[in-house]
């Protein structure tokens, strides 16, 4: 079974979505929850038995499909998607937990178990069509989900998530098609695999040209600025779980194949492009920071603030050493937990209140302690502050990109102020304050449905942030295999400087080891 | 002056221009495959020079493929502006727009 | 000794979160009398630290866990006890010791009592991490959690609007200083290779002087926020907002004097880049003077004690800046005993006048309240510096320091200081408790606080008297870390004139205090005196309009540019083209549908047209083919 175990990963939840149609609706819930738990336990096996030690691919599966054209599938992780798989079962299961009363819950679990396929698909995927074919589903069950469940702008919302998505995603399949014919060109053979993409050595403007289609598609997943305003209206129109999925995975997808595809693949046009990623990144940091202090909506702030912490992912991935790349891949976890969180939170909220308006609360503090306390320990989560989880991922990225340019980060920097301002400031208007309106000086503080999904993320976020240890060790290995193989590849001067060479370091690092000892 | 390919070309070239213009501008369907019919011959005259000029039957034999399948096609169409006439008692091309998108 | 380390480090945490259990029940004594037990116990640990380390032990070094590893970065929790911060450990834990006694009677009456002692107990823990770490990552842990706790604390009567404010304001303006820390931590790795305090400056004397002045720049930014340093320093006066015992503990003895703690603590790293010292201390009496300034038209009590806080920083800086590390460590010690006795005084006279704040509407109150009227007086005389208490002791040393590095304008800047020191001091000692007894206007019936809170704060009392005499003992401690210089002054003479008259100096402010503000004329000012209409008096009454040029300047500009950003910017450009773009998409398909009309006619009329297009092109493309050498010609004729 462990031959298999990440097929069965991505196809056993697709197929219990397909037998949860011979559910009754009265046990749908309860066959969910115990479709994902054991989606969640098989992925905790995967931990249990990956190989923290090793650096390359683990559990590899290998099947052709079309061997013509070097179309295969083929699966495989390393600690740098081991951990997104394992948060995303994680959300499945915690989401379906705590589904709150829903028209038609039947098909939302379907949808959700259905999505589960596409995450872990896009994660294990080591073929670049298999890859893409994920990339592309996951999209479906989203726009289900807003698109039916959504608020009253819900059309317009999931067709411009669609359509934006999908048309970055498509120039993304001709850097890939191009990138397959480059590989014939090369060796002779056709191949999709990644792993045989990895060796290929591309000329500096053919990098260029292919990391910009590439970039093109992990762009406005991600999104970054300008990209990124699908964002507000889709997380707007998502229902609770939609935004939260959203928010937690799926944006992971576009900063994962930042480090998977654009990194190894093209190293000269990492660094040379570098530059001009990081400023978008910080632009995304403070505009975004800034634009989300203006927001009259709680959903609307947590969602700029979610693009705004995904700029400094961007900026710790292009920092192109193993304390950026490391730190940037912590912090997609990190983020996603904190922001899964934060929506939950603003979903408890909205399912009492049915509005969003922050100018609707104020005082919740007295009348929702629990709520309250929860709700700031994730703030402060979300602000960074050193022993929660996103504090790791954010020094990391920052010290990372300190390396290549110390005035961009002085000015990235200023996230850490900005974040604060616009969190401070909606916490203070929504908990804040005497109790102004008269609805809500009887609001029910959190039950216990609420208290399954946001207990765990509460554990998890502070565990994390004390010891991330299980987990940065993984990464961290994997990631320095990445930035060897970028070392090795490079072509340019400038690229070999500004990549880190390991293999020198390995040993000066051993020495200094002994010397402390 | 004796007639050469050109000649035969610019006689397909202007019957070709005849045909177009009368697939253009006529709105009976009769007249149109009688258009349609000058745009095939049109084509078939310059297959035929051209055969001639090179010396190769192979575009004569075009021609007759050309031919046959006008032909087809005139017993399908008149078939079908039958059955329309007797349907709609005309057969005006403004008419015909069941398949508006 | 590890384990009194342990004990030490994490009984407040321990206390914390249990008090945290409780917090969504009402108030029940237990919980503040547990986590005020488990504060003493980290008192003992640390008093038997100190003993150890007094009788020539080993620093105490232990290494938890590893907190990050990745690339060649290795971050461990490791925590120290060396000569350094066993001192702070000491003042730390001995002043949150009396806070947390003090405050089960002072929040007697408050609902949150629970909460309180959660967030307070937190704040030490976090205030231990910070001094105890032995790595400057870790030190980063305290220095945000200290920060969040008094974001916590200031924002305790959360009901306040006044209250929130004042908590984010502070938050986010040490946030601005932690990024300059952020940024300073990042230049030590990156040049050192490591954060272990031991190591990095071990390699700093290697570096280039530049680099050294810019770590040691923004490490100074990072102290700048949270000792309140100007133009850091609005935050602190309306930090006033948090309960009392809190404004002893985390805004006079604690938390403000971590940026002292961090100069001192990287004294190796400032004594490298002497010019940035000579900076820190030029900036530090800047303070001292200006925010003594500020102190002395003040009509809130909180707020006077508060930019007396302040001033006295500045001091410590002086010290820091001009390397006498230890003298200001010093200061900070002995200025955390009679400053944190200040402020619980205050605490008592707020209880007993129902929380007002305006020193004008009380006077006289030295007959109902003598115990705190000795206690304020003492620690207002220990703060003035008179001889034999501890204020004498550290603060004209900082004057000597100054003295004998030469550095004159400094040390004359100091010395009036001094004298405004303590004519604020005695002003508001002066209105408080003698004179006419006005409060009786107001129909308040003031009354001595709880006993048992009194002897809680005993003693600071006893500490704000004696502390002078434990100098020797500390110096010969201390310096063992730290650069063991001694400051005399080489002509005996000078010596005894400088110090005579300095204290001649500031006991003459102290008379004149007395004699303006303890008599029977006084009245609650109504804005009608000559003086209140002076320039003067209305610059400093309204802190030099900073806090005004602040909120115009900065906060107003940066609220309206959010809205622009949001509402101009994301919504009318990068959002409408993007909506422009799928519109000319769309747009396109509405117009040309017409040509599927259905119509044979019309589609054969786009047939014709398309064929002619494509046969032109053919030709088109076919002439250029044919001609391609001649249009290369003339093209490069033009020189393209």
């Amino acid at each position: 079974m462990l031959d298999h175990i990440l097929s069965i990963l991505i196809f056993f939840p697709a197929l219990a979505a397909i037998l949860g149609f011979a559910i009754q609706k009265d046990s749908i819930r309860s066959y969910g929850i115990a479709v994902g738990a054991i989606e969640f336990s098989l992925s905790l096996l995967l931990w249990f038995m990956f190989d923290s030690n090793a650096s390359g691919m683990q559990f590899m599966e290998e099947l052709p499909l079309v061997p013509v054209f070097g179309i295969n599938y083929i699966l495989g992780v390393d600690g740098i998607s081991l951990f997104i798989i394992i948060l995303s079962t994680f959300f499945t299961l915690i989401g379906i937990a705590s589904l709150g009363e829903m028209k038609n819950i039947k098909y939302m679990i379907i949808t959700l178990l259905f999505l589960q396929m596409t995450m872990t698909g896009v994660f294990a995927a080591l073929d670049a069509i298999v890859f893409y074919v994920f990339w592309e589903l996951s999209l479906v069950p989203m726009l289900y989900i807003i698109g039916a469940w959504g608020g009253p702008l819900r059309i317009y919302a999931s067709i411009k998530f669609f359509l934006y998505t999908f048309t970055g995603s498509l120039v993304m399949l001709v850097g890939m098609l191009f990138m397959a014919y480059f590989y014939y060109q090369a060796s002779g053979v056709w191949s999709f695999a990644l792993l045989d993409w990895y060796r290929l050595i591309l000329p500096e403007n053919l990098q260029l040209w292919l990391f910009a289609a590439f970039f093109v598609g992990f762009a406005i997943k991600v999104p970054m600025f300008p990209f990124h305003t699908w964002l507000p209206y889709a997380h707007g129109q998502a229902p609770t779980i939609g935004s939260v999925m959203l928010a937690a995975i799926l944006l992971k997808m576009g900063t994962y194949a930042f480090v998977r595809f654009s990194l190894p693949l093209f190293p000269d046009a990492s660094v040379f492009y570098m530059m001009p990623i990081a400023v978008l990144a910080i632009i995304m940091i403070i505009y975004t920071a800034m634009v989300a202090y203006a927001q009259k909506d709680i959903k609307q702030v947590v969602a700029y603030s979610s693009v705004s912490h995904m700029g400094v992912i961007i900026l710790g991935t292009f920092a192109l050493n193993v304390e950026g790349i490391s730190g940037s891949v912590f912090l997609m976890l990190g983020h996603g937990v904190v922001a899964g969180a934060l929506f939950f939170l603003v979903g408890v909220i909205y399912d009492r209140r049915h509005t969003k308006m922050m100018s609707e609360f104020g005082g919740l503090a007295t009348v929702m302690p629990r709520y309250a306390t929860i709700f700031g320990i994730m703030m402060m989560a979300s602000v960074g502050l050193p022993l929660t989880i996103n504090f790791v991922g954010e020094f990391l990225s920052f010290l990372g990109f300190y390396q290549q340019s110390h005035i961009l980060t002085l000015i990235a920097g200023s996230g850490i102020v900005v974040g604060a301002i616009y969190m401070l400031a909606a916490f203070k208007k929504v908990f804040f304050g005497e109790v102004t309106k008269e609805e809500n000086k009887n609001l029910p503080d959190l039950n216990k449905k609420e208290l399954i999904a946001l207990v765990p993320l509460l554990i998890i976020s502070i565990w994390l942030g004390v010891y991330p240890k299980p987990v940065l060790g993984p990464i961290n290995n994997s990631v320095e295999s990445i930035v060897q193989l970028m070392h090795d590849k490079a072509i340019t001067s400038e690229a070999k400087s500004r990549i880190p060479n390991l293999m020198k370091d390995v040993k000066s690092a051993g020495n200094s080891e002994e010397g402390a000892n | 002056m004796e007639i050469g390919l050109n000649h035969y070309l610019a006689l397909s070239a202007i019957l070709f221009a005849i045909g177009l213009i009368g697939v253009m501008r006529r709105k009976n369907l009769l007249l149109l495959f009688l258009a349609t019919e000058i745009l095939l011959n049109s084509v078939n005259v310059a297959f035929a020079a051209i055969s001639h000029y090179y010396g190769d039957l192979t575009g004569q034999m075009f021609a007759f493929f050309v031919i046959a399948i006008a032909a087809s096609e005139v017993a399908v169409g008149l078939g079908l502006l039958i059955v329309w006439h007797k349907r709609h008692g005309n057969i005006d091309l403004d008419n015909m727009s069941t398949m508006r998108g | 000794m590890e384990v009194y380390l342990y004990i030490a480090l994490f009984a407040p945490l321990v206390g914390s979160l249990f008090a945290a259990l409780f917090t969504a029940t009402p108030k029940k004594m237990f919980t503040g009398v547990i986590a005020s037990l488990l504060i003493i116990s980290a008192f003992v640990s640390s008093t038997i630290l100190l003993m150890y380390i007094l009788n020539g032990g080993e620093p105490v070094q232990v290494e938890m866990m590893t907190w990050m590893a990745t690339g060649d970065l290795y971050i461990p929790f490791g925590f120290v006890v060396d000569q350094v911060s066993v001192t702070m450990m000491m003042v730390v834990t001995l002043v949150s010791s009396v806070v947390h006694v003090y405050s089960v009677g002072y929040m007697d009456h408050d609902k949150g009592f629970n909460r309180f002692f959660s967030y307070l107990s937190a704040f030490v823990f976090s205030m231990m991490v910070l001094v105890m770490s032995d790595n400057f990552a870790g030190l980063f842990i305290g220095w945000e959690g200290v920060g969040l706790c008094s974001w916590l604390l200031i924002g305790f009567w959360y009901h306040k609007e006044s209250a929130t404010w004042a908590a984010n304001e502070a938050f986010i303006m040490n946030r601005i200083a932690d990024l300059g820390m952020l940024i300073g931590l990042f230049l030590i790795y990156w040049n050192t290779g490591t954060l272990q305090y031991t190591e990095a400056f071990a390699a700093m004397p290697g570096l280039d002087t530049e680099i050294l002045a810019w770590m040691g720049i923004f490490l100074f930014i990072g102290a700048m926020g949270k000792s309140a340093q100007f133009p850091l320093h609005t935050w602190l006066a309306d930090a006033m907002e948090g309960p009392t015992p809190v404004s002893a503990l985390i805004h006079a003895a604690t938390m403000v004097t971590a940026g002292v703690y961090l100069v001192v603590r990287a004294n190796p790293l400032f004594d490298l880049i002497p010019h940035v010292g000579l900076f820190i201390a030029s900036l530090g009496a800047f303070v001292a003077l200006f925010a003594a300034s500020m102190a002395l038209v003040n009509r809130d009590m909180k707020r006077i004690i508060a930019y007396s806080t302040l001033s006295q920083l500045g001091y410590m800086f002086v010290a820091a800046g001009l390397g006498a590390y230890w003298v200001a460590l010093f200061h900070l010690m002995a200025h955390a005993f009679f400053k944190a006795l200040l402020f619980l005084g205050a605490g008592n006279v707020m209880h007993a006048m129902h929380d007002e704040l305006d020193p004008f509407k009380m006077g006289g109150l030295k007959k109902p309240m003598k115990w705190t009227f000795i206690m304020m007086t003492l620690a207002s005389v220990a703060l003035a510096g008179i001889y034999p208490l501890a204020g004498f002791f550290s603060k004209d040393l900082i004057l000597e320091v100054a003295f004998v590095d030469h550095h004159y304008i400094l040390y004359a800047v100091l010395l009036f200081t001094a004298g405004l020191t303590a004519f604020y001091s005695f002003r508001l000692v002066a209105l408080i408790f003698h004179g006419e007894e006005r409060y009786k206007l107001f129909g308040i019936h003031p009354h001595e606080a709880y006993k048992y809170m009194l002897i809680g704060m005993s003693p600071l009392l006893i500490l704000a008297i004696i502390a002078g005499s434990f100098k020797m003992t500390y110096f010969e401690m201390v310096t063992a870390l730290l650069p063991a210089t001694e400051y005399h002054i080489h002509s005996h003479l000078t010596f005894w004139i400088m110090t005579i008259g300095t204290q001649l100096f500031v006991a003459s402010s102290i008379v004149y205090a007395y004699k303006k503000y303890a008599n029977n004329k006084i009245t609650v000012p109504d804005g009608t005196s000559k003086m209140e209409n002076s320039f003067a008096y209305k610059l400093l009454f309204n802190q030099y309009y900073i806090p005004y040029i602040y909120e115009e300047y900065l906060v107003k500009p940066y609220r309206e540019l959010s809205t622009i950003f949001w509402e101009q910017i994301d919504l009318k450009i990068v959002d409408a083209s993007v909506d422009g773009i799928a519109g000319i998409v769309y747009g396109t398909g509405e117009k040309t549908r017409a040509m599927q009309s259905g119509n044979l006619s019309t589609m054969l009329k786009w047939m014709v047209a398309g064929t002619v297009g494509l046969l032109s092109l053919a030709v088109v493309f076919g002439l250029a083919a044919r001609y391609s050498d001649e249009i290369m010609a003339i093209l490069s004729g033009l020189g393209v």
